[in-house]
């Protein structure tokens, strides 16, 4: 039986991991540890703003990653174009995840599925809920809004030829509080392709709701306190000691 | 030993050679007949279309030598995923493609028997050994691995299916005929298990 994914994401600005241990960044320390944590698969993320920072660096920890972790590498932030995908690819990404681009030219989806196949192509929604339940779809790092909603744009998407989505309530974002689960389940029910849930993870029993409640392929974490050696295990018992089906 | 990844412009060779390299054996990614002749066992990996694997392999004048390679000469290959697929008879993704004819099968469309199951297939599942061999030589029963594909290769000689998956419905998930190997599944990204598969291959096959 297929298991349900425990996904580690990192985020790097412009070639240091963004979370800090006692506030110094220590990305040498993630490179080194992060596969024997058996994480399912690792999704490095640029969130270099534009203008600040060399693209270049996170070329370089993509490629040392990707050497260094034999598990699935998903990457992405900032791309624009083809070009920018393979250039990724080529230093080692077996996926490239599509966020603001993809709104604003969804014909890149179609392109990218097209010259590297559509399991390669991640489109990335992030999705803010506003006070009278509605939610939006962001795009910039979350900060402009977009005029879609993210159950009919991840549809589209996955016409267009993407073969998962991943979706982060900007809400619960670094919240601690647990996924959003009613936009998960909307995003989930709307496509037929595995989907990925992120934002607001703070204990275990947040992965097993993302899964159960929230319908998700695969879970996803980014804080740095999940990060420690043994806590991916911890986590991945203690999903399946709830009766998820996961890769101890 | 020295271990030909053939390079035809697709897929991740990072990872496949960053494997090979892992286990002390030498990678050499080569798009050259002359050079992938030379070495001791070869790989093809392939990440994406077969459609357009089959171009540029074509275009890259790699299809016939290769084929004189692994029929005429016995040299050991093993597919990975798409380079598994190039090798049936057929492809069936984006309308009919020739492959490379080494195996007799055609490659299809994963068709789940049950509406809740997602395509593409991604993710850690099973590998049921259905034979033994030296491939899976240390590779525990429930040992799983990543898979990640839209499309299966459909094997008209059942004996040749040495491992399954079922993902609403059972496909080959590993193949051996002679000196010919597939995996559907991503040994490079399989951590220990995979690793060693590859390991089996290169040291016992």
């Amino acid at each position: 039986m297929l298991r349900n994914r425990l996904i580690t994401v990192l985020t790097f600005n412009d070639g240091v991991l963004f979370r800090t241990k006692h506030f110094d960044p220590d990305y040498r320390y993630t490179h080194n540890f992060v596969d024997a944590w058996s994480t399912d698969e690792i999704v490095a993320l640029d969130i270099t703003r534009p203008g600040e920072g060399n693209r270049d660096t996170f070329l370089t920890i993509v490629r040392q990653l990707a050497s260094k972790c034999f598990v699935p590498l998903a990457a992405g932030g900032g791309i624009k174009n083809a070009d920018n995908i393979k250039e990724l690819l080529n230093n080692g990404a077996d996926k490239i995840i599509i966020n603001t681009e993809a709104v604003k030219n969804p014909g890149i989806i179609t392109k990218a599925a097209t010259l590297f196949g559509t399991q390669c192509v991640v489109v990335s929604i992030d999705a803010k809920k506003y006070d009278d339940q509605d939610y939006e779809v962001f795009i910039e790092y979350g900060k402009k809004p977009s005029g879609l909603d993210p159950a009919e744009w991840a549809e589209k998407a996955q016409d267009l030829g993407a073969g998962e989505i991943m979706i982060t309530s900007i809400n619960r974002d670094g919240s601690l509080e647990g996924y959003d689960n009613e936009l998960n389940r909307m995003v989930s029910e709307a496509v037929d392709i595995p989907v990925l849930v992120c934002g607001g993870a703070g204990k275990w029993q947040d992965f097993v709701d993302g899964v159960e409640l929230g319908k998700a392929s695969a879970v996803c974490t980014t804080n740095i306190y999940h990060f420690t050696e043994t806590s991916i295990n911890s986590a991945k018992k203690y999903m399946h000691e709830a009766g998820i089906n996961v890769r101890l | 030993m020295i271990i030909g990844i053939i390079d035809f412009g697709l897929g991740n060779l990072y990872s496949v050679a960053g494997a090979v390299e892992k286990l002390n054996h030498t990678a050499l990614i080569s798009s050259r007949a002359d050079e992938l002749e030379k070495s001791d066992k070869l790989i093809l990996p392939g990440v994406g279309a077969f459609a357009d694997g089959m171009k540029n392999l074509n275009e890259l004048g790699l299809a016939a030598p290769l084929s004189e390679l692994v029929l005429s000469k016995k040299k050991p290959i093993i597919g990975i995923c798409l380079g598994f697929q190039l090798m049936a008879e057929e492809s069936y993704e984006f309308g009919k493609t020739k492959g490379l004819g080494w195996i007799p099968a055609s490659v299809i469309k994963l068709e789940p028997d049950e509406m809740e199951i997602r395509v593409p297939h991604v993710g850690w599942n099973d590998m049921l050994q259905v034979n033994t061999d030296k491939l899976f030589q240390d590779i525990p029963k429930d040992a799983l691995f990543y898979y990640t594909h839209s499309f299966h290769v459909d094997c008209r000689d059942i004996v040749c299916t040495i491992g399954t998956c079922d993902y609403g419905g059972t496909f080959t998930s590993v193949f051996h005929d002679d000196n010919i190997y597939g995996t559907q599944f991503h040994p490079e990204k399989s951590q220990l298990n995979g690793l060693n598969l590859l390991k089996n291959f290169i040291e016992k096959c």
